[in-house]
C-alpha cells in the first residue's frame, strides 16, 4: 500500500511516500520537499555583503548559522586573493558565542516542540504547550542578541570581524542568562546535575532520567522506538575539524569530495525540488551525533558504541550537545578581551574577485555556502543545507540517511517520529 | 465589557516564507498571557485545534487570520493553492494581520520572481494585492522579522476591541510613527555629524559611511528594543531598512550619494535644512564626540 503522508511543523512542510506490507510495516520511504524559494538566484548580480543580510533569510531558526557562513566564505575569498584578514580572538570568540546560542535555541525547541509532543501524541498522552521551553530558549536568543542586537535576522558579522563593540555589562548580562538555562538544563531538561548526565553511557541510566528529557526516551520506550532509527553508521563533520566515520573509522574528511545530486528534483524528472548532498558519492549523516562522535565525546561514543546509531543515541547527542555548548559559551565569556579590536577594516569588496567557501557546523550539521565574486558582485552562489545530507532521497539500492532508518518501522506513524529525530527543517532543505 | 470575553479564534498561515516572523513570535517574553486570550485554530508550529491537513479540508471561520510570507496565486499548502486558501480564510475573518515584510510588500522572496510574487494587500507601494478588496480589515506589519511585541500590541488591540490607527500602507501609527533612528545611541553622533570611520566601534553615526537607512525606515526598534536588550544599531550594524516597501534594496551597506551629499535626505527632511545645519555641525571640532566613549587612558 502506498500511503502520502503530510509532515508538518518541521519549518514548512515534507511529504512522505510510504510503502507498507499488510502489517503496516514500513518498506519503503520517499522524501520529498515542495517547496522552493530560488535564495541562491536572489543572491546573484548583488554586492557581495548583501549577502551578509540575504542568506540569514534561508531560515528562520538557524539564520545565523548562515550569516556565519557567509562571512567565512567572504574571509576565504579575501584569503584566496592573497589577503588574509586578521580576525581577532575577541571577534572569533564573540560570533562562536552568538552561533552556539542559535544551536541551544534550536535544540531545545526540538525536544520540547517536537520530540515530547509528537511522541506524546503517538501515544495518546495528553501533550501541552511548553512555555517554560519557550521562555529558556528566548533567553538564549536574548543572550545571542547582547552581541548580534537581535535574534533571528542579525547580520552584525562582517568580512574583519564583528559590529559589535561590547562592554562588561554585555558580558555579565550573558553570564547571567546562561547561568538560567544551565539551571533549566538541569532541572527541567535532565533532572539532574550536567556533571552526571555526562558521565551516564546505558540506556537504563538514561531511561531512568526524572527530567523530560527522560520522558521522551521513555515514550520512545513505550513506542518500540528507542532501539530503531538506524542507519548507514557513516558521519561527517566538516567545522574546523573536518571528519567522515565510517563503521567506526575515522579519517579526514576532503571537502573536494563533496558533490550535490539533483537526480531526483523535478528538473530532471523526479518528485522533490531537494538535492541530495554525497560525500565521496554516499550518504552520510551530519548533526550533534556526527559531532559528538567526530570530536570523541566519551559519554556518546560509549553509547553508539553499546547501541549504534539509534533514536536513543541520536537523541541523546542532541541533548548532550546543549551542555557542551553552554559550557563553552561560559568559558568564551568568561575570557573575552574585551581592549582586542571588534573589527579590522578589510580592503573593499569591490576591489576583490575570486572563489570563496565557508563552512559552519549549523544546528543540522555541516552547512556549506561557495560563490564566485567579480569586483565585489556576486557572480554565483551555491548553498549545501545540513538537512540535504540528513533527508537525502536515494533509491532502494542506495538509501539517504533519514530514509534507511524509517525502513521496517512498524507504522507510518513511527517511521514519521523516526524521520523527526533528525530534527527536519523544511525551508533550509531547498532553501 | 464582560470580565472574561471569548478568546480569539486564529489562524496562522504560512504563504512563501522562512519562518522568521514565528520564531521572532515566539521570544515574546509574556507568550503566556497572550495565549490566555488567544486560540490557535492552525499554527505552523504550535500545538493548535488542527493541522495544516485538517485545515483546508473545511476552511473555519476566524477572529484573526495572520498570514506570514509572501504571496503567490499558485504556491500550494497540503495541496491546495494560495489563491483559493488565502481568499477563503480572508473573508471568514474578522481581522488579517500581514505579518512580516514578505506578507506586506513582497519582500526579501519577491525578488526571485517578482512579476508573480507581491504581499496581500501591497506590491511593493502598489496597493494591487491579492486581498485589496478587504484592505479595510487588514492590519500591516512589515519587518524582517516582525518584533513579536509589535505582533502582540495589536492582538492585545484588536482583543480589546480599540481602534487601531494606521499609516498608509495600514501599519499602526504607534508603532511605525517612529523612525529607527529615533532612540539610537549614536543619535549625537549624527546630529554633530560625527561618521563612524569602521564598523565595530560604539562611536560615530552609521548614516554615512555604512548605508543605515534608519532616518528612513518607520519603526520602534529602539524603542521596543529587540529580544528586550538591543537593535541592530545598538549592536555596530546599519539598519537595513527592512519595515519599508523597498527591502530589500541594492547595496544594503552603502548610503548612496552625490557630490559627497547623501543621495536620499532623511525623511521628511528638507534638503536646504540638511545641508545648512549639516554644514555648520561639520565646521566645528567637538573634542569630545572625537574622541573614545570610554577610554581608560583619560
Amino acid at each position: 500500500m502506498i500511503t502520502h503522508e503530510l509532515i508538518e511543523r518541521i519549518e514548512g512542510e515534507a511529504v512522505l511516500d510510504f510503502k507498507t506490507d499488510k502489517s503496516g510495516c514500513v518498506i519503503e520511504a520517499d522524501i520529498r520537499f515542495l517547496h522552493f524559494r530560488g535564495m541562491e538566484a536572489i543572491l546573484e548580480g548583488r554586492n557581495a555583503l548583501d549577502a551578509l543580510v540575504i542568506t540569514p533569510r534561508v531560515c528562520g531558526i538557524c539564520g545565523h548559522s548562515h550569516l556565519i557562513a557567509t562571512v567565512r566564505m567572504l574571509e576565504d575569498l579575501y584569503k584566496n586573493m592573497g589577503i588574509p584578514l586578521n580576525i581577532t580572538q575577541k571577534a572569533e570568540s564573540i560570533r562562536e558565542i552568538t552561533l552556539a546560542c542559535e544551536l541551544i535555541q534550536n535544540h531545545i525547541k526540538w525536544l520540547y516542540l517536537i520530540m515530547l509532543h509528537e511522541s506524546n501524541n503517538l501515544l495518546a498522552q495528553e501533550s501541552e504547550l511548553s512555555l517554560k521551553a519557550l521562555f529558556v530558549a528566548s533567553q538564549v536568543n536574548q543572550l545571542c542578541a547582547l552581541f548580534s542586537g537581535q535574534w533571528p535576522h542579525s547580520s552584525y558579522a562582517l568580512p574583519g570581524g564583528v559590529s559589535c563593540d561590547p562592554t562588561h555589562i554585555e558580558v555579565m548580562q550573558g553570564l547571567k542568562i546562561l547561568a538560567e538555562v544551565e539551571k533549566f538544563v538541569a532541572d527541567e531538561v535532565l533532572g539532574c546535575s550536567l556533571e552526571h548526565f555526562s558521565a551516564l553511557t546505558t540506556r537504563e541510566d538514561l531511561l531512568s532520567l526524572s527530567g523530560d528529557f527522560g520522558e521522551v526516551l521513555r515514550n520512545f520506550e513505550a513506542l518500540n522506538l528507542l532501539d530503531e532509527g538506524k542507519s548507514h553508521g557513516r558521519f561527517l563533520v566538516l567545522g574546523d575539524e573536518k571528519i567522515a566515520i565510517d563503521q567506526g573509522k575515522h579519517c579526514d574528511a576532503d571537502i573536494s569530495l563533496v558533490s550535490e545530486d539533483d537526480s531526483q528534483t523535478f528538473a530532471h524528472g523526479g518528485k522533490t525540488y531537494a538535492k541530495n548532498a554525497l560525500y565521496n558519492g554516499e550518504f552520510y549523516e551530519c548533526g550533534p551525533l556526527a559531532r559528538a562522535l567526530g570530536s570523541g565525546y566519551t559519554n556518546i561514543a560509549a553509547l553508539y558504541q553499546s547501541y549504534g546509531d539509534t533514536s536513543l543515541t541520536r537523541i541523546t547527542a542532541r541533548v548532550n550537545e546543549i551542555l557542551i555548548l553552554c559550557s563553552q559559551v561560559r568559558s568564551q565569556l568568561s575570557s573575552l578581551d574585551l581592549s582586542q579590536p571588534s573589527f579590522i577594516a578589510p580592503p573593499p569588496i569591490e576591489s576583490i574577485s575570486g572563489e570563496g567557501i565557508g563552512i559552519v557546523e549549523a544546528p543540522r550539521g555541516a552547512l556549506i555556502h561557495r560563490a564566485r565574486i567579480e569586483k565585489g558582485r556576486i557572480i554565483r552562489y551555491s548553498i549545501i543545507t545540513p538537512t540535504q545530507w540528513n533527508l537525502g532521497n536515494g533509491t532502494t539500492s542506495n538509501l539517504g540517511v533519514a530514509q534507511c532508518s524509517m525502513i521496517g518501522a512498524e507504522s507510518i506513524a513511527k517511521a514519521s517520529l523516526l524521520f523527526r529525530t533528525f530534527d527536519v527543517c523544511s525551508v533550509c532543505t531547498t532553501h | 465589557m464582560p470580565s472574561n470575553p471569548a478568546k480569539l479564534k486564529v489562524i496562522w498561515l504560512q504563504g512563501i516564507t522562512c519562518n522568521g516572523n514565528t520564531h521572532s513570535f515566539l521570544n515574546d517574553p509574556l507568550l503566556r498571557s497572550l495565549l490566555e486570550k488567544i486560540d490557535f485554530l492552525h499554527h505552523p508550529l504550535l500545538p493548535c485545534a488542527k493541522t495544516l491537513k485538517e485545515l483546508v479540508k473545511k476552511l473555519p471561520k476566524s477572529d484573526i487570520l495572520i498570514f506570514e510570507g509572501a504571496y503567490r496565486a499558485d504556491f500550494e499548502r497540503a495541496g491546495v493553492r494560495m489563491e483559493e486558501l488565502l481568499n477563503a480564510l480572508a473573508s471568514k475573518s474578522k481581522h488579517i494581520i500581514s505579518l512580516g515584510s514578505c506578507a506586506s510588500f513582497g519582500g526579501m522572496f519577491k525578488e526571485a520572481d517578482s512579476e508573480h510574487i507581491s504581499g496581500i494587500l501591497f506590491d511593493k507601494e502598489e496597493q494591487n494585492g491579492p486581498l485589496k478588496e478587504m484592505r479595510d480589515k487588514v492590519i500591516t506589519l512589515s519587518g524582517c522579522p516582525i518584533h513579536p511585541q509589535w505582533l502582540s500590541f495589536v492582538i492585545e488591540m484588536i482583543y480589546a476591541e480599540k481602534k487601531i490607527m494606521v499609516d498608509e500602507y495600514r501599519r499602526p501609527k504607534e508603532l511605525y510613527g517612529y523612525l529607527v533612528h529615533n532612540g539610537c545611541l549614536r543619535n549625537e553622533y549624527f546630529e554633530w555629524k560625527v561618521d563612524s570611520d569602521s564598523f565595530g566601534t560604539k562611536e560615530g553615526c552609521l548614516y554615512y559611511a555604512q548605508g543605515c537607512q534608519g532616518p528612513y525606515t518607520h519603526g520602534s526598534c529602539n524603542k521596543i528594543l529587540w529580544n528586550e536588550v538591543s537593535s541592530k544599531t545598538r549592536a555596530g550594524m546599519p539598519c537595513v531598512g527592512c519595515t519599508e516597501p523597498s527591502f530589500p534594496k541594492f547595496g544594503l551597506f552603502t548610503t548612496k550619494t552625490y557630490m559627497s551629499i547623501p543621495a536620499e535626505m532623511p525623511l521628511g527632511i528638507p534638503k536646504r535644512s540638511y545641508l545648512a545645519l549639516s554644514g555648520a555641525a561639520k565646521s566645528f571640532h567637538i573634542k569630545r564626540l572625537e574622541g573614545k566613549l570610554i577610554d581608560d587612558n583619560a
